[in-house]
């Protein structure tokens, strides 16, 4: 391949940033006439999808695809890398996203809308984007940094006292979070000497090569780890979750659970199965309770540990609430359980089928996830249109009044208790699948791993049921019977309903993509040698004389 | 034979088809949709008579990369679920065009119902444990949404919400099983495969399947995860409780799903793994579970106080006979099971259209209201002869024979187990079953006795039901009284030949190929022509039933009274649970709502996970290096750390504020001091920037602190102390840290115009300041990203004022 071609090709990694973020310029300039605003909003989200679309295409034969920005070759200049799993996540976020954006159109008020609604929520697409292609801890959190603006703005947007309470705690713990990952980035250049993921994982897989101790390492790792489990809203760094939810307008409390939040998890599967994964300890790990040499032998049991925690506490918190809202909010934070639990046995098994399975178990249950919290959140957006509430005392008899808003919820819920054929059916599959791979492999708590997620189905069930029959069914209240007819929100419902039947009735395809992934995320030699970060080699005196001068640098 | 590949696809399609089109059909025909969907189930009928003598299996692929696919298989065993879901079908849809008049959602109701029936003949006859559990679960989804039919009454959403928590539940744990097995058919078969029946499925390979779940260790987990598949599904103690509440359904649907077909599925499960994991632990594991539901529930039904409550507990008690059948070794407990299967079929739906006919027409369905209605339902009272007295078990009824067929395996069990040595415990098994069977006969004669004995007052008139509702029902009687009467005329030597053949097919499917001796295809049933121990137990059965019926109110009322004591309560474990979730206030302790003890919470968990890291990886802190620090620097830092201690003590916001700022300008002198001018510049500009702000918020807020607990300050101290402890430990490790090949040589050599090169500069930076040529050409990405974030804080800005006081009232 010439290198003509190679530059031409790789632009379409960085097109579906630089579509997100024209958007975001667009909408943001032609605030003035409200309908050309809303039409290149619609055209953006689009596009995006478009241009997803074609970097999959992309991805499928060549594997990982890298652009280096402005040139600079890695791992000095900062790197973007689209492999099969940022691949699989830019599809998931795509496909929501526009759902969300429709919604959107229709739902936020005019006012909203034209103020700052569109820009922020493109800017927002643009980080999430960013967070799954860069290739580079520090601009991680950059793209963490422009994620998370829009959302402070958005959990308060209402701009009432309970929204503003929320938006304080919300805008408060993700501070202490940046705060945070910036002291673990800092320290990890300090201590490894690169920015560059790939770089990174080559400097750790032969510490004494490039004169590191794996030991800070490890810590700085957890401080990192902190920064992403707070993201992904995992027990104990849930506390935000059910208040930003509950205040954020509906779409975008969709796109928090449904996208955001699997921005953390890419970040946990990126960071610590491809990356640090790379890291060992000579001594072997010090603590009771651990053992092994990886980094991931200590993520492991924490992940594990943090996982149950999730599905307990989201699930008591999800069966007791009165407000649709709330249920969902909860909801997340069990639901999250069934995404790090298999991440915790892929961290503790050697086996190499189980732990491709358990990626593919965690990939497709946020895939599951995303499609199916999003369709809640729009239905309880399309509920509290057409009712005015979201109590759910208040509500009652909606199957009567609004069947087919009613039966995308009952297909939604289905999917999150793993009914089949639906998309969530082989989330739960899978992860069980996971369990009872790792305990017939002999892994000592996987049996724990199954219990803990066969409880937790039943609190999904639990909930869900209570909401269904409390909400949808019962006498029909005067709210509901003085319904209004939503008919564009109710479109979008339907149609994300009948998604997650596709993705479950012709699931293969899925499986294939998700396995790819989950490929990609554990070929660490794969991903270095793609990204090909280079040694460098100083070619005047001066600069080596410099260098010396730099502090905690060996000359 | 091999089965036709279109009839069975088309088995699975047409009802599904038809039900998406109920709705649509509803619109032209309305009511009448009731025939229409009586059709689709005779269409299903016929298609399943057309799979009758073919054996084997159908495959369609549907998720190769994971092994699974939609295979069907077809043997005697699913030909007869298949047969009762589709043939139950016609005459419950028949039924229901006279049973559902005027009542709201039909559409749903019939589109319901046929899903329901594609589902369960989906169960029926899926070979792949995949398919199997997509239609099981299927199943169980659409008893929800049937239960629920009444959506105004609570008591429905109350059964439709334990039916849905105990079947799927049930179900995932069967799930769980179903992928061991799949594990364990890696190890046993060579290729790890989800065919449960076929060519080199589990069926076929049983004994190594045995073996290697035996060397795993996982035989009896395996036998529990399947069993509450099972159990769940077909309501065995202790899950029989969502049984009686899914009553709260139209009676069609009881007689339909709760006592034909749906839970048929659990016992249809313990047939066909029967010849896949019948071992010791499976006859201890089902026999134990089936005899117990068949006593606990018969005691139950006995203590009933509605027609369709009793009906409920005795299905729940057959089941548990069916169970207990498939529990216990040999031909004769396979012969049972299967028998069972259909006699209970035809003697219970029977019943449940009674039941309904009964409501209907005379307008209660209360035990202790109803009488003498033989007067008015003479056709229905016959039916009811026929069916009840085949409950109880009584010769010649159709009951008689598989019941028998129980007392016989049971017997045989516990002689050959205490014959060769094992403890008199065994002798339980026979008589549980009879001490069950006692009870059996007691409600099946109080439910006769609604026909019978004078007509209460209170009763009011009686109308005559439609033909519609009448047919179905002595079709049903009919049926189960040639049964019955085929072992009479058997005695004599004419053989029943067509159903002795099939039920012969169905125990072929159930028998376990090494362990089970002789009997292929020649099952063959009729009076029995000498006295037997067996026969013994079915007179005792009787007898001691009619010594005891007289007293029935006494007995029932002791039931009632025993039943009513809490952990004895059928309900008690459930509502508790339930109830107690529903209402719980537990994650309040959780989400206090309050900031701080979020923040709290955060700092220690990270501080412990920090330092738990450097602890597991046994990292020491560095020597500290104290030599070379200028002691301006240290006066600095020193100043800082005051600051820091004062701002904990400021008495007012103010103050606190300004000894805040103190630290923050130490350290943008520390930045002066190490040769950070531009660090120092932008530290100061926020540092000036952010006191100014605070100080025009301030002006606005109280001026007064509050005083805190002594002990939440310390609590608060202690907490400040870990997370300053993590991050000097973090500081110190990090900049003790020599790595090699740092990339910051790459731009000190790059940042600059290379002498050699001239004004033009394409591969290098080009600045004389390397901090701008990082942040505006090595790293301008980055730059991008943050200039969207000032971008962003400014819209922020403008939406708070913007959209103040203007959003939705939530």
């Amino acid at each position: 391949m010439s290198t003509a071609t190679a530059f031409t090709d790789t632009h379409v990694v960085i097109a579906p940033m630089l579509v997100a973020l024209v958007t975001a310029i667009l909408t943001l300039v032609t605030r003035r006439s409200g309908r050309t605003q809303r039409a290149l909003s619609l055209l953006g989200g689009v596009a995006y999808l478009v241009a997803v679309a074609r970097l999959g295409l992309a991805v499928l034969p060549d594997g990982v695809l890298v652009y280096q920005l402005s040139g600079w070759p890695a791992p000095f200049g900062i790197t973007l890398v689209a492999d099969a799993l940022a691949a699989f996540m830019l599809g998931l976020a795509a496909v929501v996203s526009l759902a969300i954006l429709v919604f959107s159109l229709s739902y936020v008020d005019d006012q909203g809308q034209r103020v700052s609604y569109h820009p922020l929520y493109h800017f927002m697409l643009t980080g999430v984007s960013g967070a799954f292609l860069t290739g580079d801890v520090f601009n991680l959190f950059v793209w963490f940094e422009v994620m998370l603006m829009p959302s402070y703005v958005f959990v308060v947007f209402y701009s009432g006292r309970r929204h503003t309470a929320a938006a304080l705690q919300y805008t408060v713990l993700n501070l202490v979070g940046s705060a945070l990952m910036l002291v673990a980035i800092g320290g990890l250049y300090a201590t490894t000497g690169t920015l560059n993921m790939a770089d990174i994982a080559r400097r750790l897989a032969a510490p004494a090569e490039f004169g590191i101790d794996s030991g800070p390492v490890l810590g700085l790792a957890a401080v990192l780890f902190v920064v992403f489990a707070l993201k992904a809203g995992i027990v104990p760094f849930q506390f935000w979750v059910p208040p930003a939810y509950r205040a954020a307008p509906a779409p975008v409390s969709a796109f928090l659970a449904g996208v955001t939040k699997k921005v953390g998890v890419y970040a946990i599967v990126r960071l610590y199965f491809t990356v640090f994964a790379a890291g060992t300890l000579e001594a072997g790990l010090g603590l009771p309770g651990l053992s092994g040499r990886s980094f991931l032998a200590f993520f492991g049991p924490v992940l594990f540990v943090m996982a149950l925690a999730s599905m307990v506490v989201g699930g008591v918190g999800a069966v007791s609430r009165d407000d649709l809202d709330d249920v969902f909010a909860y909801s997340s934070i069990g639901q999250v359980g069934f995404i790090v639990l298999p991440l915790a046995v892929v961290a503790t098994v050697a086996d190499p089928a189980i732990r491709v399975l358990g990626l593919v178990a965690a990939l497709v249950y946020s895939l599951n996830h995303a499609v199916a919290k999003s369709l809640l959140f729009l239905v309880s957006g399309a509920v509290f249109e057409a009712v005015g509430t979201l109590k759910i005392p208040q509500l009652g008899g909606l199957t009567s009044r609004r069947p087919v808003l009613s039966g995308s919820f009952f297909v939604g819920a289905l999917a999150l208790v793993g009914i089949p054929p639906l998309s969530g059916f082989f989330g739960k599959l899978l992860v069980f699948d996971t369990g009872a791979r790792a305990h017939a492999a002999g892994a000592s708590l996987a049996w724990l791993a199954l219990a803990g997620a066969l409880v937790g189905a039943v609190f999904t069930i639990a909930y869900l049921s209570r909401a269904w029959s409390r909400a949808f069914w019962g006498e029909v209240s005067p709210a509901v019977d003085r319904a209004g007819r939503p008919v564009v929100l109710v479109a979008v419902v339907a149609a994300l309903a009948a998604l997650v039947v596709a993705i479950g009735v012709g699931f293969d395809p899925v499986y294939g993509a998700a396995e790819a992934a989950a490929e990609a995320a554990l070929d660490r030699e794969g991903y270095v040698e793609a990204v090909d970060p280079a040694r460098f080699e100083p070619t005047d005196e001066s600069s080596a004389h410099a260098l010396g001068r730099l502090p905690g640098v060996a000359p | 034979m091999q089965p036709s590949r279109t009839a069975l696809l088309a088995l699975l399609v047409v009802p599904f088809l038809g039900a998406g089109l109920t709705p649509l059909v509803y619109r032209v025909l309305g009511e009448r949709t009731a025939y229409y969907a009586a059709a689709v189930a005779a269409v299903c009928l016929g298609l399943v008579g057309s799979l009758y003598g073919t054996t084997g299996t159908v495959v369609v692929p549907w998720i190769p990369s994971y092994g699974v696919s939609l295979a069907l298989y077809v043997d005697g065993l699913a030909l007869l679920v298949g047969t009762l879901a589709s043939g139950v079908g016609v005459l419950v849809f028949a039924y229901s065009g006279g049973y559902m008049h005027g009542e709201p959602g039909q559409a749903k109701y019939y589109a319901t119902l046929l899903a329901f029936m594609g589902s369960m003949l989906g169960v029926a006859f899926a070979a792949d444990l995949i398919a199997l559990f997509v239609f099981w679960e299927l199943t169980s989804v659409s008893s929800f949404l049937l239960i629920g039919h009444y959506q105004d009454a609570d008591a429905s959403l109350y059964a439709a919400r334990k039916s849905m928590l105990v079947t799927v539940s049930g179900g995932l744990f069967m799930l769980v099983g179903f992928l061991v097995l799949h594990d364990a058919a890696g190890a046993a078969l060579g290729e790890a495969t989800f065919r449960l029946a076929g060519e080199g499925s589990m069926l076929a390979n049983a004994d190594a399947m045995v073996a290697e779940l035996r060397t795993r260790g996982l035989l009896v987990p395996v036998l529990a995860l399947v069993g509450l598949g099972a159990a769940t599904k077909s309501a065995q103690v202790p899950f029989h409780i969502w049984l009686p509440n899914a009553m709260e359904a139209p009676t069609p649907v009881s007689a339909f799903l709760h006592s034909a077909t749906m839970v048929k599925a659990g016992v249809y499960l313990v047939g066909r793994f029967r010849p896949l994991l019948f071992t010791d632990e499976w006859l201890v594991l089902f026999a134990a579970l089936g005899l117990a539901t068949m006593t606990v529930t018969a005691i139950l039904a006995v203590a009933a106080s509605d027609i369709k409550e009793l009906l409920a507990y005795s299905t729940a008690s057959h089941l548990g006979l069916i169970v207990a059948g498939f529990g216990l070794s040999g031909v004769l407990g396979a012969e049972t099971g299967a028998f069972h299967i259909l006699n209970h079929a035809l003697f219970k739906a029977a019943l449940f259209l009674v039941a309904g006919i009964v409501a209907h027409e005379a307008g209660t369905r209360a035990i202790d209201d109803l009488g003498g209605l033989y007067r008015d339902l003479p056709v229905t009272a016959a039916v009811t002869v026929v069916a009840a007295l085949g409950m109880a078990g009584l010769p010649p009824f159709n009951g008689f024979y598989s019941k028998e067929l129980l007392f016989h395996a049971a017997w045989e069990v516990a002689t050959e187990a205490v014959a060769g040595g094992g403890s008199p415990l065994w002798w339980l098994i026979p008589a549980v079953a009879v001490f069950g069977s006692v009870f059996t006969f007691l409600y099946s004669i109080r439910f006769l006795m609604l026909f019978f004995g004078e007509k209460p007052e209170a009763l009011g008139e009686v109308h005559s039901p439609p033909v519609a509702m009448t047919a179905p029902a002595a079709l049903l009687g009919a049926l189960a009284l040639a049964v019955g009467l085929g072992g009479v005329t058997a005695t004599a030597g004419v053989h029943l030949a067509p159903v002795e053949a099939f039920v012969g097919s169905v125990v072929d499917g159930t028998v376990v190929a090494a362990g089970d001796h002789g009997g292929h295809g020649n099952f063959s049933y009729h009076l029995p022509t000498k006295v037997t121990p067996y026969l013994l137990m079915s007179a005792l059965t009787v007898g001691v039933g009619a010594a005891a019926y007289p007293s029935f109110d006494r007995i029932r009322d002791g039931v009632r009274a025993v039943r009513a004591v809490d952990p004895l309560r059928p309900n008690w474990y459930y509502d508790g649970t339930v109830h107690g979730l529903d209402r719980s206030a537990a994650i309040d302790i959780v989400q206090t709502g309050q900031l701080r003890t979020y923040v709290v919470a955060l700092s220690l968990v990270t501080a412990a996970l920090t330092l738990g890291a450097y602890a597991a990886a046994g990292t020491g802190l560095p020597a500290l290096v104290a030599a070379g620090l200028e002691p301006a620097l240290v006066v600095v830092l020193l100043v800082a750390v005051v600051g820091a201690v004062a701002v904990g003590a400021a008495p007012s916001h103010i103050a606190g504020v300004l000894t805040l700022s103190i630290v923050g300008f130490m350290v943008a002198i520390f930045y002066i001091l190490a040769s950070a001018p531009d660090l120092a510049l932008t530290q100061l500009v926020v540092e000036t920037l952010v006191l100014v702000i605070f100080l025009l918020v301030l002006d606005k807020l109280p001026a007064f602190y509050g005083s805190i607990p002594r002990l939440r300050a310390l609590r608060d101290g202690l907490v400040a102390l870990a997370v300053g402890a993590t991050v000097t430990v973090t500081v110190l490790l990090s900049t003790a840290a020599t790595p090699e090949d740092v990339i910051a040589a790459y731009f000190v050599e790059n940042a600059p115009v290379p002498a050699e090169h001239g004004p033009v500069f394409v591969d290098a930076g080009g600045g004389g300041n390397i901090v701008n040529v990082i942040l505006v050409d090595f790293r301008a990405f980055d730059t991008l990203g943050e200039i969207s974030v000032v971008a962003m804080a400014a819209l922020s800005v403008v939406t708070l004022v913007a959209m103040r006081e203007r959003g939705e009232v939530r």
